[in-house]
Formats: C-alpha cells, sequence, structure tokens
C-alpha cells in the first residue's frame, strides 16, 4: 500500500462518511472525495471489509470516528476497546480520530446510543479521566464531539459548549464541532439555534476545533403533538444547519468538515453533492482567511 | 473497565441503562426530578429506548435476512427485542451481537409452526461469519496425492451440518418459492426427500461454506464428503481423510464430490 500521498492530516476540505454499502463502488470507481470518515467498530470484526478498506485507504485520506469507546462512562473505558481501536490506527494511520461526549456503556452491558451527561464537575472529572487514558493509549490527541440531545439533567451545572472547552483544555484533546447536532439540541430545547452557535463559538478555542460535521436530521411529532427533532443522518442537510455552518466557519475559520449519512443511505453521487455545497462554503472562508491575512 | 467509579454518575448510568432495557419501563422509569428543560425525561428516553433497540434489531437483521423475512418484521422485532433484553451486548462491535441468536428463538412463543427456524437462524449466522472473514486461499490445507498432484483447498470453509434443509430453505424464502417452502413445512412420503428433515437430533443435510474475495460459497455435501472435509481441515493425509469419509469406494468421493466443489484447486506436478 502506498501511503506518500496520503499521511498527510485531513485536509480543511469537505470529506464523506463512507459506508459499508458504498465500498464496492468506492473501489472499482475510485470517485472523487478529498478524504474519508468510517466507523471503526464496523471494522473490528469484520474483516472482509476490513480488507477493502485498507485498499480504499490507499487512495484516500481517512478518518476513524469511534462511536463506542464511550468517553462518559463512570465505570471508565473498555481497554478491549481501546486496544481494537488502537490495532485499527496502527493500521490504517487515520489523519483524525474521534468519538463523542457520551457514554453507552453501564453495568457492562453495551447500548448503542450516544447517550447525554449530567454536565456537573463530577462528568468533567470522568471524561477527562477517560480521553487522557484513550489518548495516552493511541499516542496521539482525539477529537471529541457534541452530540444531540433530547434531554437535559437538572443536575447539570455547566452549559454544554463551556463542558467540551474545558475538556479540551484538561485532557488536551480537539473538538469535533457538529453543526447539525447544535441545531437538533437548540431547537429540541426551544431556544434559538443561532444564539446558541454564538455561545459555542464565543467558548470554544478555534485552535482546538479539528473537524466539523454536517447531517441530516427528521423532525417527529411526540405523543403530546409537541415537534422533536431526530439526529437520524438520513436526509439532507437543511438549509438552518446551513446558515449556522456559515456561521461557524465565518468565526471558527476553515476545517475539516465531513458529511454523514446513515440511514435511508442514497447514491454516493448524492453525498457528492451535498458534498460540493459544503465545499463552496468552506472556498469562501479560505478567501476570507487569505483576504484577512493580506 | 479499571477506573475508580465516580458514584453519583455511575449510579445515574446504572439507572438509565436498566430503564432503557426494561421490558416494563414504566416500572423502572427514573424519576422526572432527574430532567429539566422543554420536553419530559419520558420523551427523551423513549427517544434512546428506540434508538438502542433498533439499533439492536437492525444490527440482527443484516445477519438474519431470511428469518426475518420468513417471520416478518414486526415479529422479528419483537424476538429481537427479547433478545436485547436476555442478553444485551457487552461491546460496540455489533457484528458479533447475533452468535446467540439462534439459540434464543428456539422454541419461541409464536414460531410452533416453523421447527426448522432455530437451524435457519444458526445457518444463516455461519454465513454472516463466513462473509466477515477475510478470504485466504494460501492458507488453506494441501492434500499430496500419489502422482504428484496436490489439491488446495479453499481457507477459510465451514461446514455445517442440519437436520433440515436450510439452504434450500433460506433460497426458497429469499426467492419467495412458496413451492418449496410448503414442501418444507409439510414434509411428503418420499424418504429421503430432498425437503424432507432428516430423524430428530440427526443431521441430515450438510453444506460446505467458504469465502472467496468475490463472495461467501455455499455446496451441498454428502455426509461422506463432509467427514472427509473435517478431516483434511483437521490436517489429515490423503489416505487419512478418505478412510474418514466411511466410504466403501473412497475415491468416488473425490472422484465425485470433492474434485469439482469450487472450494478445491487442482496443482498438477510440473512439466504434467
Amino acid at each position: 500500500m502506498s501511503r506518500s500521498s496520503i499521511a498527510a492530516p485531513i485536509p480543511a476540505q469537505a470529506g464523506i462518511g463512507l459506508r459499508l454499502p458504498h465500498h464496492a463502488m468506492v473501489l472499482a470507481e475510485r470517485p472523487a472525495a478529498a478524504w474519508l470518515e468510517v466507523h471503526p467498530e464496523n471494522y473490528m470484526a469484520d474483516q472482509h471489509s476490513l480488507a477493502e478498506l485498507e485498499l480504499i485507504r490507499a487512495d484516500y485520506p481517512l478518518s476513524l470516528h469511534a462511536v463506542g469507546l464511550s468517553l462518559g462512562s463512570a465505570q471508565g473505558v473498555d481497554g478491549a476497546h481501546i486496544a481494537r481501536l488502537r490495532h485499527l490506527v496502527e493500521l490504517l494511520e487515520p489523519g483524525l480520530v474521534s468519538d463523542h461526549l457520551s457514554w453507552s456503556v453501564a453495568s457492562g452491558h453495551y447500548l448503542p446510543d450516544l447517550l447525554p451527561l449530567p454536565y456537573t464537575e463530577e462528568a468533567l472529572r470522568v471524561v477527562a479521566r477517560n480521553v487522557s487514558q484513550v489518548q495516552e493509549a493511541l499516542g496521539r490527541q482525539i477529537l471529541v464531539e457534541n452530540p444531540s440531545t433530547y434531554l437535559c439533567y437538572a443536575a447539570s451545572t455547566i452549559p454544554e459548549a463551556e463542558f467540551l472547552a474545558a475538556l479540551a483544555q484538561r485532557s488536551g484533546c480537539g473538538v469535533l464541532f457538529d453543526v447539525n447536532n447544535v441545531y437538533v439540541s437548540a431547537t429540541n430545547q426551544r431556544l434559538d439555534p443561532a444564539a446558541v452557535l454564538e455561545d459555542w463559538c464565543r467558548a470554544l478555542d478555534a485552535r482546538t476545533v479539528g473537524e466539523i460535521h454536517l447531517a441530516g436530521h427528521a423532525l417527529v411529532q411526540t405523543e403530546a403533538g409537541d415537534e422533536l427533532r431526530i439526529d437520524d443522518h438520513g436526509d439532507h442537510v437543511c438549509s438552518e444547519v446551513w446558515a449556522l455552518y456559515e456561521r461557524s466557519l465565518a468565526q471558527l475559520g476553515p476545517k475539516p468538515t465531513l458529511l454523514e449519512w446513515d440511514t435511508r443511505l442514497p447514491a454516493f453521487g448524492v453525498l457528492q453533492a451535498e458534498c460540493a455545497q459544503a465545499r463552496s462554503r468552506l472556498d469562501i472562508a479560505q478567501e476570507r482567511r487569505y483576504a484577512r491575512a493580506v | 473497565m479499571h477506573a475508580p467509579s465516580e458514584h453519583a454518575l455511575e449510579s445515574l448510568q446504572s439507572g438509565m441503562a436498566a430503564a432503557l432495557l426494561a421490558a416494563d419501563p414504566a416500572g423502572q422509569a427514573l424519576p422526572e426530578a432527574l430532567f429539566t428543560g422543554a420536553h419530559a425525561g419520558a420523551v427523551g428516553l423513549r427517544v434512546h429506548r428506540n434508538t438502542v433497540l433498533g439499533a439492536l434489531s437492525n444490527a440482527l437483521r443484516l445477519s438474519f435476512t431470511a428469518v426475518d423475512r420468513l417471520v416478518g418484521e414486526d415479529f422479528f422485532d419483537r424476538m429481537a427485542i427479547d433478545y436485547a433484553r436476555a442478553r444485551p451486548p457487552r461491546a460496540p462491535q455489533l457484528d458479533e451481537y447475533g452468535v446467540g441468536f439462534a439459540a434464543h428463538i428456539n422454541g419461541f412463543p409464536g414460531t410452533e409452526s416453523l421447527p426448522y427456524l432455530a437451524e435457519l437462524a444458526q445457518f444463516e449466522w455461519q454465513l454472516a461469519e463466513a462473509a466477515r472473514a477475510r478470504a485466504a486461499r494460501e492458507a488453506g490445507p494441501v492434500l499430496q496425492l500419489d502422482d504428484g498432484v496436490r489439491l488446495r483447498f479453499a481457507a477459510p470453509l465451514w461446514l455445517h451440518a442440519a437436520r433440515y434443509p436450510v439452504a434450500r430453505l433460506r433460497d426458497a424464502i429469499l426467492a419467495e418459492d412458496t413451492v418449496t417452502l410448503a414442501a418444507i413445512a409439510a414434509p411428503g412420503p418420499a424418504d429421503p426427500a430432498p425437503t424432507n428433515p432428516a430423524p430428530a437430533g440427526t443431521a441430515g443435510f450438510h453444506y460446505a461454506i467458504w469465502r472467496t474475495s468475490e463472495g461467501v460459497n455455499v455446496r451441498s455435501l454428502s455426509a461422506r464428503s463432509a467427514g472427509f472435509l473435517a478431516a483434511v481441515y483437521a490436517g489429515a493425509t490423503a489416505i487419512e481423510a478418505l478412510a474418514a469419509s466411511g466410504d466403501a469406494d473412497s475415491a468416488q468421493v473425490l472422484g465425485e464430490e470433492i474434485l469439482p466443489a469450487g472450494f478445491v484447486q487442482v496443482e498438477l506436478p510440473p512439466g504434467a
């Protein structure tokens, strides 16, 4: 496998979330994509798909976006899972490694969801401890992503943005800033997404933000007749999220940006078209940065 | 998990995990006072419960395609959720989560008319395992024959035995072949008929399942070929493997069933 062209970090361009149904097409046609991101858990037991990913990796910069470290678990992070991730990191040499500000393991059981944390000093200690353990084991920095939330804890004492900023400061991790999640969480809490985004951009040190995520979501009605947005990654990025993305780029600068699409997965060409929309906004942000520099 | 636990957070997480997996969510409900915000905590918990159970059902559905098709989506979800509550996963690589599903649905209430369901699930699990394997023909066993001919066998390869004709059953389900399905459901008088089950407690149908870079392959075997292959993959010599096939005319095993199968390559000696 030639690594010479892909050893560089993930570029500040628009990448695509690669899912298993697209492997064969990507291998056969090598479609244009600035970089790709995968969930490493999909390759830990599936050696056939891992063999395919190794071939794909030869032609594309790759990011590993984990969903199973359970960085928020009070019981700590599973050493066996860290070892599995480390094996993939050593094999694939990804430009970025990330997971979520959430938990999914309790009482020895893994729950396949990104469950929310109460934002307390205790939780901050736990997550910082766990992130440090993972970074030490991997020998590199990881990024931690803000999740979508559907409930808030009365015990929370720290605003989410400040919590993640403090985590980055304490543990040395970077931030994966998911703009769609900001929108979903804000609207579910009946908050103004633009104001919430401003809070995020004020709280975060732009230098710690290593990646941005964009995705579509679903709008459902609760039994009480209220609207609720579900982060299902099953649709186009909505116009409101594109607007928040533009404001994010203006304040944080151009960042590697990933288009995620998981449910009702469309043809790869649809993802490329969505990517082009992000690329045009990234180009504007780049021009703005050059103009400032000049 | 070796880190010292943080008490309040650990208590919250174990309580929420129990609430999300509970068969009776009302009985395991968390106090509303734990939550604040625009929606009741119960609303958010319902979203997470649906995500957790839905993800686990879908993980199983990917491996048990024909079982899902046979029983229907709603009934499959019932079995999957029952399995999730009885055996929640212990690791995030959900590819391995279905290992106990076939045993769990054996005798599942409502499946009395499908006596082959658990065997079908076990067969599909073997196919799923094969699909996740990396093809490595060079790692397969090699038999050296007397005349310098070498037989190179595929790797990885699994031998599978069942009382019911599970490969035929699976093909019929996926092709919506109702005639074959009806024949398997109601065995006819001809014995052995290709659709009749073997006597209880015996394996009447044998299969080789192997992985190549192109995909997963299945071939039906006679009991003698299955015995031969089991011996080959256990490291037996050609003579030992033929003896293990239990056939009076042992060469017939090679000539009729093994050599034409896709899982073996014949390598001739140099100059032949």
